[in-house]
């Protein structure tokens, strides 16, 4: 039959020899004192090392030095008592690279004869990527739990008012703590749209067009402006999903406006970005690290929502924000686009 | 009006409340029945009306201005001794280990949790003072573990150390309780 014919072309030892060779794992074997009988192509690839430069070297040329012992100790420790000091199967240990960094990498080891000689052999894969996003993840889920203690804090706080004002309204028959009730309502109302416009506005934007600075700004103005501040624009082009720069221009405008007592707001371009600088209070009383942080304020009305969104409606077209002072001393926000690499 | 309604002012436990929503001030006064309640919409107003008179403080932590995390502190480095309990939105982390509070409750509380608080602080002034440490410390170790996971908790020593700490104030309690009565001793244990 054909396939036998196949079959032992397969079995064929230059097969074997390019398998092992050209993998993306670095494949190190050694014998049962540490020395290093061969190492495969992809070494150099995974740990820098010439593979050829590594043979009769100690296994121990590619650990951080503080594994050294404890390799040692493992060694000798399974080949007196057949005892293994760790998992063989796909441990995670950072190896040293030939240039003295560490990478984190996954091992397996395999132990078998080879020409009467006892040999092991170590898979070794660059895990480095797997890891990173491992890190990733990681810091999105606190995120996500920061982000729904704070959302907790600030639905309890309306409700306890609420709880209390209703009280209040039932000791006393007095008719503007019914009102007052409305209002809270509005405001628990209105903190669950910002939470939905910051779950939504995350997302990576996918579609960006050449929009009017001036335009976007003017129509973010009608919802978020006021007719005792003044706005300016430079007339502009940027590229920005529209919408969303819409938001991020209303969340800006209303902290000019409410929380920094402008009187007048300049949205000015920059090369590769744009300004949003206002003439009012300015920064100085807030926690510049915290700024950003979901549910950060400094104010009675505000969510602490708004300037999450901003970072986050900036983040999404891979911007870069500055925060700074304007040169009247109000806040400066400077949008940069970050050159992709 | 109820029995408590008939004491006299001098007689009536004094309880400050410190909110900057004036209703919720307003309705923990309408709540506490029997009991003078005392009012600051802020950290500076609570700390100008905290004096020896006062037996209880509920405090809101995040408030404009001085936030109630400030004033506690400074009522603690005063001569006055009040029973003090955070009543707050702001769910506990590990930073309330190190917080000087005897209780901490999160909003919103209704009439029963409110009233049930100060009872409970007011109860604990008779007990020895170690006893009362207990009661803040294994508190806290039943705020922060409704709020982490095992593994969490595990991670941080700060969490380790309080556990500790519990633990030699209850080899302590149950040394001076040997010493109570029977009665006395069930109506403290009754608390763990």
């Amino acid at each position: 039959m054909g396939t036998n014919a196949q079959s032992e072309s397969f079995a064929d030892r230059a097969f074997f020899e390019t398998l092992v060779q050209k993998g993306s794992d670095a494949i190190i074997t050694i014998d049962t004192e540490d020395e290093i009988q061969f190492a495969n192509e992809a070494t150099e690839r995974v740990l820098g090392h010439d593979p050829e430069e590594l043979v009769g070297e100690s296994l121990t040329t590619i650990m951080p030095e503080r594994f050294h012992g404890a390799h040692r100790t493992a060694i000798e420790t399974y080949l007196e008592t057949g005892e293994r000091t760790l998992d063989w199967s796909d441990i995670e240990l950072p190896a040293e690279h030939a240039d003295g960094h560490e990478i984190e990498v996954s091992i397996t080891f395999e132990e078998y004869e080879h020409e009467g000689t006892k040999l092991f052999s170590g898979i070794i894969r660059d895990i480095s990527d797997r890891k990173e996003r491992e890190r990733q993840l990681k810091q999105q889920t606190e995120q996500l739990e920061r982000f729904a203690s704070a959302v907790s804090h600030d639905l309890r706080s309306p409700l306890q008012t609420a709880k209390s004002t209703l009280a209040v309204a039932r000791a006393t028959d007095d008719e503007s703590a019914l009102d007052e009730l409305d209002d809270l309502f509005d405001r628990m109302d209105e903190l669950i749209d910002d939470v939905l416009a910051l779950a939504t506005q995350g997302q990576a934007v996918d579609d960006t067009e050449s929009v009017s600075l001036e335009r976007v700004a003017r129509d973010a103005w009608s919802v978020a402006g006021d007719d005792d501040v003044t706005l300016t624009v430079d007339s502009a082009r940027i590229e920005a999903d529209p919408e969303r720069l819409r938001t991020l221009f209303e969340n800006l405008f209303g902290n000019a406006r409410d929380h920094g007592d402008a009187d007048a707001i300049r949205v000015e371009t920059l090369s590769g970005g744009f300004v949003v600088a206002d003439d009012g209070t300015g920064l100085d009383q807030v926690d510049e690290d915290k700024l950003f942080d979901f549910g950060y304020t400094k104010s009675e009305s505000g969510t602490g929502i708004g300037l999450n969104i901003v970072e986050t409606v900036a983040n999404a077209h891979g911007w870069r924000v500055e925060v700074g002072e304007s040169d009247e001393g109000g806040a400066r926000f400077a949008f940069h686009e970050v050159e992709s690499q | 009006m109820s029995a408590e309604g008939d004491a006299t002012d001098a007689e009536r436990p004094v309880v400050l409340a410190v909110d900057d929503e004036p209703r919720i001030t307003q309705s923990f006064d309408i709540w506490l029945d029997g009991y003078e309640v005392l009012t600051a919409m802020s950290g500076e107003e609570a700390l100008s009306a905290v004096s020896d008179r006062v037996d209880v403080v509920l405090l809101d932590r995040h408030m404009p201005g001085m936030s109630g995390d400030e004033v506690l502190e400074q009522i603690r480095e005063r001569d006055v001794s009040p029973r003090v309990a955070m009543i707050t939105g702001v769910e506990p982390d590990f930073d309330i280990v190190e917080m000087p509070f005897d209780d901490y409750v999160e909003k919103p509380v209704g009439p029963e949790e409110v009233a049930d608080t100060v009872d409970g602080l007011l109860d604990r002034t008779t007990y020895d003072e170690r006893i009362g440490e207990l009661e803040t410390v294994a508190g806290k170790i039943a705020l922060l573990e409704d709020t982490y996971t095992d593994a969490e908790l595990e991670d941080h020593e700060r969490f380790t150390e309080l556990v500790e700490r519990r633990d030699r104030l209850r080899r302590e309690a149950d040394e001076l309780l040997a010493d109570l009565d029977s009665g006395e001793f069930e109506q403290i244990m009754s608390d763990f």
